[in-house]
């Protein structure tokens, strides 16, 4: 593979969706953690707005932040089973804190009425 | 494709077309420059059909919501840039839906305006958080078939046919001074913003997934969005041409929403103008609950929640809390005495400056074969996207001059 290929590699990683292991929706792929210097590989995924700090202007991210929070949940790279369509995970979403934002604000809401 | 899912997906279409800008616009458009304007409600009609049909197209082929994409394609910055611009926009529209179906129900009833906006916005709320995305789409849509009491009223007028069709061709009509050829730019422009409003694309393309539609309901897609979109926007030309026919000749200025269900009071009498204001009242009510599940599926799609009414609204809190907030902000946008009117020009005003930065990725998108696959744009879907494109581009230059040249087309 060339570099190219390497950097459009993790350019598609990006904004892919996070399936967990139970097939439950778990967020989008919002960051990328690379380790090495030249022979750079990935290392983690990061999920959530407090990844965007790297890749938005100040006033922008206040904005974020004030809507969205600034939460970020690492995933290590050996909890993904493959990458399609999306990220496939070999684990419960919630074994890695990407449910509790959802499960928190859950709490707020009855679970009655609705069909 | 099943007959009656289709049948019932494009009277649903048809029924949920109107909301209160086209009304007040179309009626407006019809006192002030008789058929002349029935084009442009034209042109705008082909515009929404190519770009619904694509994003329906998206949502069923990417299978991920039109929104993340857009981030995607678009980068974060101008993705999150996007998003601020529709969700103003969008809410801004939402408050005149309120607002509008609020005043629609203070001339059915006689009760405080004030209080029948809360009122509304209760239901409103209630009817989200009760009903299934398929059946908060088809009552509001099928009860906004009352509209079609318009499309009778212009048959019992016997309205000039000749003259209605022959203002299917683009025209300006001559004699016009330049203060009233300003005015006649300026309905150019709001029409077209009101019938290519972005929150219309978001939720019919969200409610394709939310529906899980695949490859195989491209036909059932196109047919929606041709058929039902096309035969909505006759709704729209009914209240025009009614308005041209009644309203014209006589000097009567639609400057209330309600003043277009007297249309259908001329011939039909008590019922007609009942029926009338029902169908405004569920088609506007209608659009208020897409416009405000259009942001909140805007929001949540951005920064990757749970979202969608197939779920439970437990099932994807965050989403739940957004729609709940957006329609409690609109509903104090409303409360603070704004006048409907103001909120509908504001609407059109916003809506038209940010419409080429919310169409444009869906252009992209479409067009795109690694999203789309065998189903990317084919010639007539990119030529016709990019024309429309470079329309609503201009479009959007003329909007800001137009508007305070014409102090919001009053002259």
């Amino acid at each position: 593979m060339t570099p190219d290929g390497r950097i459009k590699l993790v350019s598609e990683l990006l904004d892919l969706p996070l399936i967990d292991s139970e097939g439950k929706y778990c967020g989008i792929v919002d960051d990328v953690e690379l380790a090495g210097t030249r022979d750079l590989k990935l290392k983690a995924l990061l999920v959530g707005p407090g990844a965007y700090a790297g890749r938005l202007p100040r006033w922008a991210m206040w904005l974020v932040k004030r809507i969205a929070g600034d939460r970020v949940t690492r995933v290590a790279i050996d909890r993904i089973r493959t990458i399609t369509d999306g990220v496939h995970l070999e684990c419960p979403g919630r074994d890695l804190g990407l449910h509790r934002v959802e499960t928190a604000a859950g709490r707020w809401i009855p679970r009655k009425g609705a069909m | 494709l099943n007959p009656l899912e289709l049948t019932l997906g494009i009277m649903t279409a048809v029924g949920g077309f109107v909301d209160i800008s086209e009304l007040v616009f179309a009626a407006k458009a019809g006192s002030t420059f008789g058929y002349a304007l029935i084009w442009v409600f034209a042109v705008g009609t082909v515009g929404i059909i190519v770009f619904s049909e694509m994003s329906g197209r998206v949502a069923a082929v990417a299978k991920q919501p039109v929104f993340n994409l857009m981030r995607h394609r678009l980068g974060l910055k101008l993705g999150l840039l996007t998003l601020v611009a529709s969700v103003i926009s969008t809410l801004i529209t939402c408050a005149a839906e309120v607002g509008g179906v609020a005043l629609i129900l203070n001339y059915l009833t006689g009760w405080p305006y004030a209080l029948m906006a809360v009122l509304m916005t209760a239901v409103l709320i209630a009817s989200i958080w009760v009903l299934p995305f398929e059946w908060i789409e088809r009552t509001y849509g099928l009860l906004g078939l009352f509209m079609l009491v318009f499309a009778a009223a212009l048959i019992a007028i016997d309205a000039p046919w000749g003259k209605i069709a022959a203002a299917f061709v683009p025209q300006v009509p001559s004699g016009l001074s330049t203060k009233e050829l300003l005015s006649f730019g300026y309905f150019s422009v709001a029409i077209l913003s009101a019938v290519l409003f972005p929150y219309e694309v978001y939720f019919y393309s969200s409610g394709g997934i939310e529906e899980g539609w695949g490859p195989k309901d491209m036909l059932k897609n196109r047919v929606t969005s041709i058929v039902g979109m096309g035969l909505g926007s006759m709704l729209a030309i009914a209240i025009l041409a009614n308005s041209a026919q009644l309203f014209g000749p006589v000097n009567v200025d639609p400057e209330l929403p309600g003043t277009a269900a007297l249309q259908a009071a001329i011939p039909f009498g008590r019922w007609g103008l009942i029926l009338a204001l029902l169908g405004m009242f569920f088609a506007v009510a209608g659009a208020a609950v897409e416009t405000c599940m259009a942001n909140a599926y805007s929001i949540a799609q951005f920064f990757g929640w749970m979202w969608g009414r197939h779920k439970k609204p437990w099932e994807a809190p965050r989403f739940t809390i957004t729609w709940i907030a957006l329609f409690l902000i609109a509903l104090l946008i409303v409360l603070t005495g704004v006048d409907v009117m103001m909120l509908v020009e504001l609407a059109i005003l916003f809506s038209i400056l940010v419409l080429p930065l919310t169409y444009l990725p869906l252009l992209l998108l479409s067009g795109d074969r690694k999203y789309m696959r065998e189903h990317v744009n084919g010639p007539l879907a990119k030529t016709l996207g990019w024309l429309y494109f470079a329309i609503i581009t201009a479009a959007a230059i003329a909007a800001l001059p137009l508007f305070f040249l014409t102090s919001g087309g009053n002259g």
